[in-house]
C-alpha cells in the first residue's frame, strides 16, 4: 500500500496546552480522507504542521515522502492548501490573485485553467472585482481554485464546505469525489459528520488532541447505522 | 458609551498582550517611567551643551510628533482595517449592528486611542520625572506643569491629524489648499516678523507662561480642529463592487528581472489601491518632519544650521525607515502560507520595494538641504539620510521580521531598537560636527545592515509566523 501522509508521534504544545498528542496517521494514496473532531480538537493544528506553517513540538510528519520540517517549501510546491481562514489579498482582483499564484507556482496557461474554474464554480462575473469586496462564498470559491489550479496529487483542506450554499456544496462534493478517482488524494478536516459519511473513504477521529480512531468508512458503517452514532460513542466515553 | 468603550479597550489589550505576552507589554510603561526618571538626573550634566529651555522645546516637539504619528497610525490603521476587511472591521461592524451613530463610535474610538497612549507614554514619563524631582529637589510644580503641557502637545498632534485626515477623506484638493495656506502663513511669519511659528505653539507658551489666557488658547487650538474633524467625519458605507483592470500581469512582465516579481507587484497594488501611499506620505512622513524641522530650528541659537541639517537628515532617515510598515500592513496569514515561498523571499521583495520608496526621503531631504542654503553639503546629507534609513530597516527586520508593528508594544524589542539607533546617532552627530563630509562615512552602515538582515532571515525563517 502506498501512503501520501505518514505521521509519527506528531505532537504540538501551545504553552501547557497539548493541542495534538502523539498522533500516528497514515493516509492511503487515492483516498478521500476525513479528519473529524469537535471544535478545538486539533484538526487545524495538524493541517498547519503538515503544510509547514507551524513546527511540531515533537514527532515527525512525512508528506509525499518529504519530511515537512526539513523541507516545507518542497511540500508546499507539491500540494494544494486551503487554510481555515480564507483571506486572499485584499487589493488584488480575483484574476490578479490567480496570476499571482501562477507566477509563484510557475503554472503555464493560467488564463485557460482559470476560465474552467470560473465556469465550473460560476463566478466569472467576479473576475475583475477586488478580493475584499467578495462575499465569503466567493472567497471560498477562489481559495478552492488556487488550491487545485496546479492539479496537485494531494490537497489539504480545512473545513471545506462551511461558506457554501447547498447547491455549491453538492457541486464541490462531486468535484472531490471525481478528483480522487483520478488517483489523487484529499485530506479534509471537518466537524460536519454528514459530509464525511457521504463522501469520505477513510476517516480519523480526533478529540482533545488524541487520535481516537483511524480506519475505513465502510467498516464503521457495517457496524453502525450512522457515523454520528459511532462518533458520539467514542467521544463521550 | 462605557460598554463599547470597555470592549474596545479589552480588544486592544487582548491583541497586544497575546502578540507579545502580557508581561512584556505591561512592562512598557514601566520602561518609559524609568527613562523619565533617569533622564532627569542627566539634566544637570548636559546643561552645558543643551539648555533647559532647549530640552523643554525638544520634549514638547517629541510629544507633538508622537501625537501626529499616533493619530496617523491609528486613523490610517483604522482605514486600513476598514478597507482591507471591507465591512468586517469592528468599527464598521458595530456601526451596522449596534443602535449607535457612526460618529459616536468614531468619537469612542478616538477617546480610546487617546487614553491608551496617555497611560502608555505620557503619564509614565511624567511620573518618572516627578519621582526624580522629589529625589533631586526640583520644584514639584515643574513636573506637574510639564505633565499638563506634554499631554496638550500630544493631543494637539492627534487633533491636528484627525482634522487633516478627515479633510483628506472629503477632498484631497481641500487638504492641499490647507497645507499650502499654512505653509504660506508660516513663511510670512518667519519673514516679516522674524518669528519661528514653532515658538507660537500654544502648549509651549503655556509651559513658559502658565496662566489662564494661555490655557484657554491651548484648549481652543485643541478643540476647534477636533470638533471640525467630528463634523466632517463621514463613514465609508458604500458597498462597491468596482471593476478593475488587470495590472498584475503587465507589471510582472515589466519586472521580469527580479525574482518573484508578483510578490512586489502585490505590495505595490496594495499601497496604491488602498489610497494609503498618498495618505502615508502626507501624514506619516511629510507633516511630522516639517513640524520637527521648525522645532529644531528653534534651537539654532545654540547649534549651527549645518549641525541642525545633519541631525535632521538622521531623523528623516529614521522616519523613512518606517515605510517598511506601510508595505507590511496589508499582509494576512494565509497569503504566503499556502504558497511555496519562505520568509526570506518575502522579506527580500519588501526590501526591493522599500528601496524604490526611498526616492521620497531622498527628494525631501534634498529640498530641505537647499532650503537651508547648504546645497554644497547635499551629497553627505543625502548619503547619511539613506544609510540611516537602510540601517534602521535592517534593525527592524532583525527584531520583528515581517511584523514591524511589534516594535511599539514590546519593551524588550523597543529597548534594543532604541539602543541600536541611539548608538549610530551618537557616532554620526559627533563625526559630522567635526567634519560635515564625514556624513559620507555613513555608507559603512550598509555593512551592519547587511549582517542584521542576514540574521533576520535566519531568525524568522523557521519561526511560526503567528501574526505573519
Ligand atoms: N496559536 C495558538 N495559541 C494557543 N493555543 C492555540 C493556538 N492555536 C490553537 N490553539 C488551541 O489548540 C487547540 C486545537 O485547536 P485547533 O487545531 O484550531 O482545533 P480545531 O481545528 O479542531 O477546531 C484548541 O484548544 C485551541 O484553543
Ligand atoms: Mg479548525
Amino acid at each position: 500500500m502506498e501512503y501520501v501522509i505518514i505521521t509519527h508521534n506528531l505532537t504540538k504544545f501551545y504553552g501547557n496546552l497539548i493541542a495534538v498528542n502523539s498522533v500516528n496517521l497514515s493516509v492511503r494514496k487515492g483516498s478521500l480522507f476525513g479528519l473529524l473532531g469537535p471544535n478545538g480538537s486539533g484538526k487545524t493544528t495538524i493541517i498547519k504542521m503538515l503544510t509547514g506553517q507551524i513546527l511540531p513540538s515533537s514527532g515527525k510528519g512525512d508528506v509525499l515522502g518529504i519530511d515537512v520540517v526539513s523541507d516545507p517549501i518542497k511540500v508546499r510546491t507539491l500540494v494544494g492548501i486551503i487554510p481555515e481562514q480564507e483571506t486572499p489579498p485584499s487589493f488584488l482582483t480575483v484574476m490578479e490573485y490567480l496570476d499571482f499564484v501562477a507566477e509563484i507556482r510557475k503554472i503555464p496557461e493560467i488564463e485557460k485553467k482559470a476560465a474552467w474554474w470560473f465556469n465550473y464554480l460560476d463566478f466569472e462575473d467576479k473576475k475583475h472585482v477586488l478580493c475584499k469586496d467578495l462575499s465569503r462564498g466567493t472567497r471560498q470559491k477562489l481559495m478552492l481554485t488556487q488550491a487545485f489550479i496546479h492539479e496537485p496529487e494531494l490537497a489539504l483542506i480545512d473545513e471545506p464546505l462551511i461558506n457554501f450554499d447547498p447547491i455549491m456544496q453538492a457541486k464541490v462534493k462531486e468535484f472531490f469525489v471525481s478528483y480522487v478517482q483520478k488517483n489523487n488524494t484529499l485530506f479534509l478536516s471537518t466537524h460536519l459528520l454528514e459530509t464525511a459519511e457521504e463522501i469520505c473513504s477513510d476517516i480519523a477521529i480526533l478529540h482533545k488532541g488524541d487520535l481516537l480512531y483511524s480506519g475505513s468508512m465502510s467498516k464503521i458503517l457495517e457496524e453502525n447505522r450512522h457515523l454520528s452514532e459511532f462518533f458520539l460513542s467514542l467521544v463521550r466515553r | 458609551m462605557s460598554g463599547l468603550f470597555l470592549n474596545m479597550i479589552k480588544e486592544e489589550w487582548r491583541i497586544h498582550s497575546t502578540m507579545f505576552g502580557s508581561l512584556n507589554f505591561a512592562l512598557f510603561p514601566v520602561l518609559i517611567c524609568a527613562i523619565g526618571f533617569m533622564g532627569t538626573f542627566l539634566i544637570p550634566l548636559i546643561q552645558n551643551t543643551l539648555t533647559l529651555t532647549d530640552l523643554v522645546i525638544l520634549i514638547h516637539a517629541n510629544y507633538l510628533m508622537l501625537g501626529l504619528m499616533v493619530g496617523a497610525f491609528g486613523l490610517l490603521g483604522n482605514e486600513v482595517m476598514n478597507r482591507r476587511f471591507g465591512q468586517a472591521s469592528l468599527l464598521a461592524y458595530s456601526a451596522r449592528t449596534l443602535p449607535l451613530t457612526p460618529r459616536y463610535i468614531f468619537l469612542t474610538f478616538v477617546l480610546k486611542d487617546t487614553l491608551y497612549y496617555f497611560f502608555l507614554w505620557i503619564l509614565p514619563l511624567g511620573a518618572g520625572f516627578f519621582i526624580a524631582s522629589l529625589v533631586i529637589g526640583i520644584d514639584l510644580m515643574i513636573p506637574l506643569r510639564l505633565l499638563v503641557t506634554l499631554t496638550f502637545s500630544f493631543l494637539s498632534g492627534m487633533s491636528c491629524i484627525f482634522f487633516l485626515s478627515t479633510v483628506y477623506e472629503r477632498s484631497a484638493r481641500l487638504l492641499g489648499i490647507i497645507l499650502v495656506l499654512s505653509g504660506l502663513i508660516g513663511s510670512f511669519y518667519t519673514i516679516y516678523y522674524g518669528i519661528n511659528p514653532a515658538s507660537l505653539f500654544p502648549a509651549l507658551l503655556l509651559f513658559t507662561t502658565f496662566n489662564v489666557k494661555n490655557l484657554f488658547l491651548t484648549l481652543l487650538t485643541l478643540i476647534i480642529p477636533f470638533i471640525a474633524a467630528l463634523l466632517l467625519y463621514s463613514p465609508d458605507t458604500r458597498n462597491t463592487t468596482k471593476i478593475y483592470e488587470n495590472k498584475m500581469k503587465p507589471l510582472i512582465h515589466r519586472l521580469r528581472f527580479i525574482p518573484y516579481p508578483s510578490l512586489m507587484v502585490k505590495d505595490m497594488l496594495d499601497l496604491w489601491r488602498s489610497g494609503s501611499i498618498i495618505g502615508q506620505v502626507i501624514f506619516s512622513f511629510f507633516v511630522p518632519l516639517v513640524v520637527i524641522w521648525f522645532f529644531l530650528s528653534l534651537l539654532d541659537e545654540y547649534i549651527s544650521i549645518l549641525q541642525l541639517l545633519f541631525t535632521f537628515a538622521m531623523i528623516t532617515g529614521i522616519i523613512a525607515s518606517t515605510m517598511y510598515t506601510w508595505i507590511t500592513m496589508f499582509d494576512s496569514l494565509s497569503i504566503y502560507t499556502v504558497l511555496p515561498v519562505d520568509v526570506p523571499v518575502v522579506i527580500k521583495s519588501k526590501i526591493t520595494l522599500f528601496s524604490l520608496l526611498q526616492v521620497i526621503p531622498a527628494l525631501f531631504i534634498s529640498g530641505i538641504c537647499l532650503f537651508a542654503g547648504e546645497g554644497a553639503y547635499l551629497f553627505p546629507v543625502l548619503v547619511l539620510t539613506l544609510s540611516v534609513s537602510f540601517y534602521v530597516l535592517a534593525v527592524m527586520i532583525w527584531l520583528t521580521g515581517l511584523s514591524p508593528s511589534v516594535l511599539v508594544y514590546s519593551a524588550r524589542v523597543m529597548v534594543l531598537y532604541f539602543l541600536l539607533i541611539g548608538l549610530i546617532l551618537a557616532i554620526f552627530s559627533s563625526l559630522t560636527m567635526i567634519n560635515p563630509w564625514s556624513g559620507i562615512g555613513a555608507v559603512l552602515l550598509f555593512i551592519p545592515a547587511y549582517e542584521f538582515i542576514k540574521l533576520g532571515f535566519r531568525r524568522w525563517d523557521r519561526v511560526e509566523q503567528g501574526i505573519f
